[in-house]
């Protein structure tokens, strides 16, 4: 009974197909009843045949003439009046009919029936994405890449049509329909087993906040990906069991902090979420004077971070308002005023200042301070935002030294959470390192793979790993180095560098090779393709499992043949 | 009184009493069976039909069904008739084949009756 559209025509067209049959009837009972003539000059009635089919052709306007027999003066008379009524309930009935399909309630059931038959044919692991847009455009396209289909719910019928005009493969099917709606997600399949996530990147933390909470009370299993900008809205999220909650501002302010502190942290981050390779060049801010201009919710997340770092800073804000919360010790950090002028920058110390920051919520107001402050201070760096990623920026082409682009690393962020969540945690997990330890793993990642690793997560299980456990179960004890071994030659090694190792809970970054696995261990590991291969081949061959543990042969007839 | 009640229920009960009037008679022999009341009930069917239209409850299914199944039973047994009659012979067994599908219509006309009045007596107002 799910079916509407076809109840809605059924229902419509009720009284059009009385009409056609009250009318047709009308006409073949006067037809059958009066009498005629045939070709010798007998009287005759027509049969109920005769009658349905000269009125079939009659009523649609096709007109064969008179048949069997011509007609009579009396029949002519009453074949008059049952054109008119026939046509009439003809056309009547087929207007309705092409009204209907016509209709925007039935073509958006129409739509609504196609998106749940695409969505139920889906058998693969599938991620809801609501809202279609720039970011989620790149999340779909990373998805699709790495095997994972998409359903998405967008609210506006042109951004559906957009996407539709991607022409993705495998087809992302589209519902246009509001993105809260508990129906909409029922019928995007959120409590279906293969269903694994909602991604809902809305600027409205509210938005976001319902869906997380409508998400949860469907399907209590389902990771949540949302984005979040203040911290109160952090909070609400995490108190609904959000599972990913990235926050775009926190995103710039924590790079910012890195470039100046920690530049192959930053480095290692970008490798991480695949913006950049690890021999790019180093993204270096000098440690100096910074003015920063907004304090807004980016402003506050900057401030947050670099307040516990030796950074001597500045913010410049246009609204006194934004900055009444600050303790009265803290205030000479501040300033009011309008950046976009001369003087207040010129009093905020431009000259001797190491770069000025402009993130206030206006592009062209940031572009026209850091041209001010260029104009003043010729050595100064400027650094900006870009929020939205489009083909034509205006930022690219304003000469900005340093420019952030949040919408990259939200999208990179999201994806990897989802599909890859080994190397989430590990992003997570190395924010807390030193610019050394971060040196020294960028070098030794470059010199034993190469600028670009792959990461490689593998969880010691019998649908990764049987070889593994099955070893393990037989209560041996086997070290993280098994992974290390070549199967081209037992004694050669590959280039695998261990990042990241997950066991109940607890995480240890970097474990060393000489580490006893355990069942349901997770791995993160940085290797070329070849070594990838090779780890895959020991982990479920029984062959090379046996080769790169004892470095003979596994032969069939020494233990029989099926064992 | 709701005048939508008594229209169905008129088409309803029409098709069955005209099926039967049509079904009632000598088993083996058309003279009984008047073609322009097989033509009446065929009519009286689709009407019939066409009111159970868009109707979702559970009900309204089960009753649209089984006019459907009279309907097609009727059609055909008009359509044997008439092919019989043109093309071919009438003999003993089309009229048995014109006979029993009005049979079986007939049955279902009864059904959908006895289901319409049950939901009638069931409902309150």
């Amino acid at each position: 009974m799910q079916n509407n559209s076809l109840w809605i025509i059924l229902q419509k067209m009720r009284i059009p197909f009385i009409v056609i049959i009250v009318t047709y009837t009308i006409a073949i009972v006067g037809l059958i009843s009066i009498n005629g003539v045939d070709a010798n000059g007998n009287a005759y009635h027509m049969t109920i045949f005769d009658a349905l089919y000269f009125i079939s052709y009659t009523a649609t306007t096709i007109g064969f003439g008179e048949t069997p027999y011509s007609f009579t003066y009396s029949q002519r008379l009453w074949v008059t009046f049952s054109i008119y009524l026939t046509v009439i309930g003809w056309f009547y009935g087929i207007g309705t009919l092409i009204g209907l399909l016509q209709n925007k309630l039935f073509l958006s059931e129409i739509a609504r029936v196609k998106f749940k038959r695409q969505v139920n044919h889906i058998r693969k692991k599938y991620i809801i994405v609501l809202g279609f847009n720039y970011v989620t455009n790149e999340i779909i396209k990373k998805l699709l890449n790495n095997d994972i289909q998409v359903v998405v719910i967008e609210k506006s019928e042109e951004r559906a049509n957009a996407l539709i005009l991607e022409n993705y493969t495998p087809t992302v099917p589209v519902l246009v329909s509001d993105a809260h709606n508990a129906n909409a997600l029922e019928l995007a399949g959120i409590a279906k087993s293969n269903c694994k996530a909602v991604v809902s990147l809305f600027e409205d933390g509210a938005l976001n906040l319902r869906i997380a909470i409508v998400s949860r009370l469907l399907n209590k299993n389902i990771q949540l990906a949302t984005k979040a900008t203040t911290s109160s809205s952090v909070n609400n999220l995490k108190d609904v069991n959000v599972n990913v909650i990235a926050n775009p501002f926190s995103i710039i302010a924590n790079e910012l902090k890195m470039a100046i502190k920690s530049p192959n942290l930053l480095k290692l981050e970008k490798w991480i979420y695949q913006i950049d390779t690890l021999d790019a060049h180093l993204e270096k801010l000098p440690v100096g004077k910074y003015i920063i201009c907004g304090f807004g919710r980016l402003g506050r997340n900057i401030y947050q971070v670099l307040r516990h770092e030796n950074i001597e800073f500045i913010f410049i804000e246009i609204d006194e308002n934004q900055i009444k919360e600050i303790e009265e010790e803290e205030l000479d950090h501040f300033m009011v005023g309008d950046a976009d002028e001369k003087n207040i920058l010129l009093k905020a110390g431009v000259k001797n200042a190491t770069a000025i920051v402009a993130f206030t919520n206006n592009d062209t107001v940031n572009i026209s301070i850091l041209a001010t402050a260029k104009k003043i201070n010729e050595n100064i760096i400027t650094i900006a935002r870009e929020d939205e990623m489009e083909d034509v920026s205006i930022f690219s082409n304003a000469q900005i030294d340093y420019l952030f682009m949040p919408s990259k690393i939200l999208v990179n962020k999201i994806t990897n959470a989802l599909i890859n969540p080994l190397s989430d945690i590990f992003a997570r997990a190395i924010k807390s390192k030193d610019e050394h330890w971060a040196s020294l793993l960028v070098k030794e990642l470059m010199q034993r793979i190469d600028a670009n690793p792959v990461l490689f997560e593998l969880v010691i299980n019998t649908a990764q790993a049987n070889q593994i456990c099955d070893y393990i179960e037989a209560s041996n004890e086997i070290a993280l180095s098994i992974f290390e071994i070549s199967l081209h030659n037992r004694k050669l090694k590959n280039n695998v560098v261990p990042l990241l190792l997950k066991r109940e809970g607890e995480i240890v970054v970097l474990p060393s090779l000489d580490t006893v696995l355990q069942l349901d261990d997770k791995l993160l590991l940085a290797c070329d393709e070849n070594a990838q291969n090779d780890i895959e081949y020991i982990a479920q061959n029984p062959y090379e499992f046996h080769y790169a543990l004892s470095g003979e042969e596994k032969t069939l007839f020494k233990k029989g043949l099926f064992k | 009184m709701n005048l939508d009640k008594v229209i169905s229920g008129f088409f309803i009960i029409l098709a069955m009493t005209l099926n039967f009037g049509f079904f009632y008679g000598d088993l083996d022999s058309l003279e009984s069976h008047s073609k322009y009341e097989l033509f009446a009930a065929i009519i009286v069917n689709l009407i019939a039909t066409t009111l159970k239209l868009g109707d979702r409850t559970q009900m309204g299914s089960v009753l649209l069904a089984t006019s459907l199944v009279a309907d097609i039973q009727l059609i055909a047994a008009a359509v044997v008739w008439s092919i019989a009659y043109y093309v071919y012979v009438i003999d003993k067994e089309i009229v048995a084949i014109i006979i029993s599908l009005s049979g079986g219509a007939l049955l279902a006309n009864i059904t959908s009756v006895a289901l319409y009045v049950g939901e009638t007596l069931k409902s309150k107002r």
